[in-house]
């Protein structure tokens, strides 16, 4: 299991969201939840972007830190 | 359908689903832009006539859900509950249908009447995708209209379905029904019920759960509350988790199950990699990123200053000429002379200070539009934001900083894209102290007097400063102001795409007339009444010797002394500087008795510290006449006023000190 701020670009399961429970309610309004197949298409430096389905979310490297993925 | 001839009806949705485009479809130019009461969210209404039905429009903004976490969340729900409308139309992305149906089942939790535009139907299928809108129908017992809006498909079925859904009685949707929280849920709303009134209780109870703290608020009873507490813990233990991320699952686990049922994928859409990817993996690139950012930046404030630069100048010099020519015709028919300067000097002077600004504004408009809709606006904000948090900004705020160099007036309005009220407030905040190009003439005009030899350095050094300034006092705001709004950086992409020329424009078209409409009045008033003070006492030449405005200059003139320019021309000088920066200039040379005497008279008032002193304090102190109209615009009087009189203070005590400091050593 990785932080997401150090994942290469490919195919994960997110497995934990931490950094409170706004954070992970806001992700799953996004259309992000644990258990989720998503893609890494842009890795740190910088913002981290991941991809799942049609859905392109940009995660700030803050908070791709708290979020764990295999 | 009601039974009044009015419908109002809000329309909701996802950012990116195309609820712009479906309102403008709508409303066509029956629009008018303004802002949410007390915040600096923008509030677009229109109208339309369908079938002898007039229909009021408001666009709501943006949201992902009903929480009560950001303010556009809070706006959206509050006014489907107190402003009541008659429908509510909600547009889906059908591209992004499961992610959408989070917010459409909580919208249907609020018990109104709701029909779903099915937008963007052309790209679902495009990527394979069949929904089956029947079935769709059938489960949440909705009307559902499918539209490419873009192109103005399905936009008659729209119109018709709004002036004929059915005012029915709403069976309530509950997604909680058959699971083992449904209790404990119920437990709650018992409890809440005489504390709730224009929300429906399931919808209250389950906001309580998830901890929004406008619901837990209502709740005074400490008795209630701790027996809120009780049911909490209780269900907590239950189920094993925390209750918010449950009901957030559960809803999740519901929306999914609906996707797959009247759903199907033709085609692995996980693993597509769209046209939008690649060109991110240009524009977002590591090395390329912020290279072609700074292109683009460079691009906004080239157009937005150099194209509306000359069209300014003509404005300016078309009132100018039409202030002359009313003189001279008032002046033939023998009107008194306070009539012609009133008109000359006062009325005609003040609206051309407001329409001199709108070629800027309006380009700056039309290119943010295209940034935006293109959907490049996200991705500036990702490829700045790493370098503007570490000076406590956000990504965003880059751009409208840099346009205050040009001008602070259609800077601020850039704030617009600001999502989050304090970073835009907190930017709004700063922005004047972005040396705007106003102020360089008064640089130019001291340092080719006073440091001939290092005139680029020492002015270089005052916009510095102004940038130093901006930084330390944008996190000292943010700690003061808005120390627990903190917004963790998640951000949507949209996939990338034409911008509709129509609506760029008219979006750009409706915002600059705002601004005529709302800053205007203020830069307006403030003309008149630095006109007033120059004409008055009658009989006294205009703005010299005599006049209040040289009263008030000599009279204040005394502050200064610390500061080393105690001499009232200064002073005067510095007030005609509220009206705009760039009179600073003539002010002086108007009181010296020439532009080209200022080389050797000048010498005789200031010292070079003292010069440079006097520069600190036009780049610090209070921002022209317009800049405080458009704070007070877009971030409202309590906060145009708070600029006002935290530049004058701090433009103040960094003059003396600097100059007490500097006097030590020299």
């Amino acid at each position: 299991m990785v932080p997401l701020s150090f994942a290469g670009i490919g195919e994960y399961t997110i497995k934990s969201v931490r950094g409170g429970r706004g954070m992970r309610r806001r992700l799953i309004s996004m259309g992000i939840n644990e258990g989720d197949k998503i893609r890494v298409i842009k890795t740190a430096p910088g913002p981290i972007i991941i991809a799942k389905n049609s859905i392109r979310i940009g995660i700030g490297f803050g908070m791709a830190r708290m979020i764990f993925v295999i | 359908m009601t039974e009044s001839s009015n419908n109002k009806i809000a329309i909701v949705g996802n950012p990116n689903a195309g609820k712009s485009t479906v309102f403008n479809l709508l409303t066509g130019s029956n629009q008018v832009v303004g802002n949410w009461p007390g915040v600096t969210v923008e509030r677009k209404e229109g109208k339309f006539v369908y079938g002898g039905i007039k229909n009021n429009i408001i666009d709501l903004p943006g949201i992902y859900s009903l929480s009560a976490n950001s303010i556009d969340e809070k706006i959206a729900r509050n006014f489907i509950v107190k402003d009541n409308p008659d429908l509510i139309v909600i547009v889906v992305d059908a591209v992004n249908l499961e992610r959408n149906l989070y917010l459409v089942t909580q919208i249907l939790e609020l018990n109104r009447n709701v029909i779903i535009a099915l937008n963007m139907m052309d790209s679902a299928e495009s990527i394979g995708l069949e929904i089956d809108r029947n079935k769709l129908e059938g489960i949440l017992n909705i009307k559902i209209v499918p539209m490419v809006a873009n192109r103005g498909k399905g936009i008659d079925e729209l119109k018709k379905a709004i002036i004929e859904y059915n005012d029915k009685s709403y069976d309530e949707f509950d997604i909680f029904k058959n699971d083992k929280i449904n209790n404990s849920i119920k437990g709650i709303e018992n409890l809440i019920t005489p504390y709730i009134k224009n929300f429906p209780s399931r919808f209250a109870a389950l906001r309580i759960l998830e901890e929004d703290t406008d619901f837990l608020s209502l709740i005074i009873d400490k008795d209630i509350f701790k027996d809120i507490e009780e049911i909490k813990i209780d269900v907590e233990n239950k189920i094993g988790e925390e209750i918010d991320t449950y009901i957030a699952e559960h809803r999740y686990g519901y929306i999914h199950g609906l996707y797959k049922e009247c759903v199907e994928e033709t085609i692995d859409v996980n693993e597509r990699i769209t046209l939008s990817d690649k060109i991110d993996k240009v524009l977002i690139n590591r090395i390329l990123g912020i290279p072609i950012f700074l292109f683009f930046l460079w691009l906004t404030f080239e157009s937005v200053f150099k194209i509306g630069n000359p069209i300014a100048g003509v404005i300016d010099t078309i009132f100018g000429f039409l202030g002359d020519k009313s003189g001279i015709l008032l002046a033939a028919i023998g009107s008194p002379e306070w009539i012609i300067s009133l008109f000359k000097d006062g009325i005609i002077a003040g609206v051309g200070s407001v329409l001199v600004f709108f070629p800027n504004i309006f380009i700056m408009f039309l290119i943010f539009a295209t940034l935006e809709d293109s959907g490049y606006m996200a991705r500036a904000a990702f490829v700045m934001d790493k370098f503007m948090h570490k000076i406590g900004l956000h990504g965003k705020s880059f751009i409208p900083l840099i346009l205050g160099f040009g001008c602070n007036v259609p800077a601020i309005m850039a704030t617009r894209t600001l999502e989050n009220d304090k970073d835009r407030i907190i930017t709004i905040l700063i922005n004047p102290l972005m040396s705007c190009s106003a102020r360089l003439p008064i640089y130019l005009m001291i340092t080719g007097i006073f440091f001939k030899s290092n005139q680029g350095t020492i002015v270089f050094s005052l916009y510095l400063f102004g940038v130093v300034l901006a930084v330390v006092l944008g996190r000292l705001f943010k700690t003061l102001f808005f120390r627990h709004k903190a917004a963790p950086l998640i951000m949507e992409l949209p996939p990338y795409r034409l911008p509709s020329l129509r609506t760029v424009f008219q979006g750009a078209w409706n915002r600059s007339k705002l601004f005529v409409k709302k800053a205007g009045t203020i830069i307006f008033i403030g003309v008149v009444i630095i006109w007033l003070l120059s004409y008055l006492p009658v009989g006294a030449p205009y703005a010299g010797e005599g006049s209040l405005i040289n009263y008030v200059g000599r009279f204040i003139a005394p502050i200064f002394t610390p500061a080393g320019y105690g001499f009232w021309q200064a002073s005067v000088a510095l007030l005609f500087g509220i009206v705009a920066k760039e009179i600073v200039v003539g002010a002086f040379s108007t009181l010296f008795g020439g532009i080209d005497n200022l080389g050797h008279i000048l010498p005789q008032y200031f010292t070079a510290l003292s010069a440079y002193s006097f520069m600190l304090m036009s780049l610090i102190y209070f921002p022209c006449i317009a800049t405080i109209g458009v704070i007070k615009q877009e971030a409202g009087m309590k906060w145009a006023m708070f600029v006002v009189v935290y530049s004058i203070l701090l433009a103040y005590i960094v003059s003396i000190l600097f100059y007490q400091i500097g006097n030590l050593f020299i």
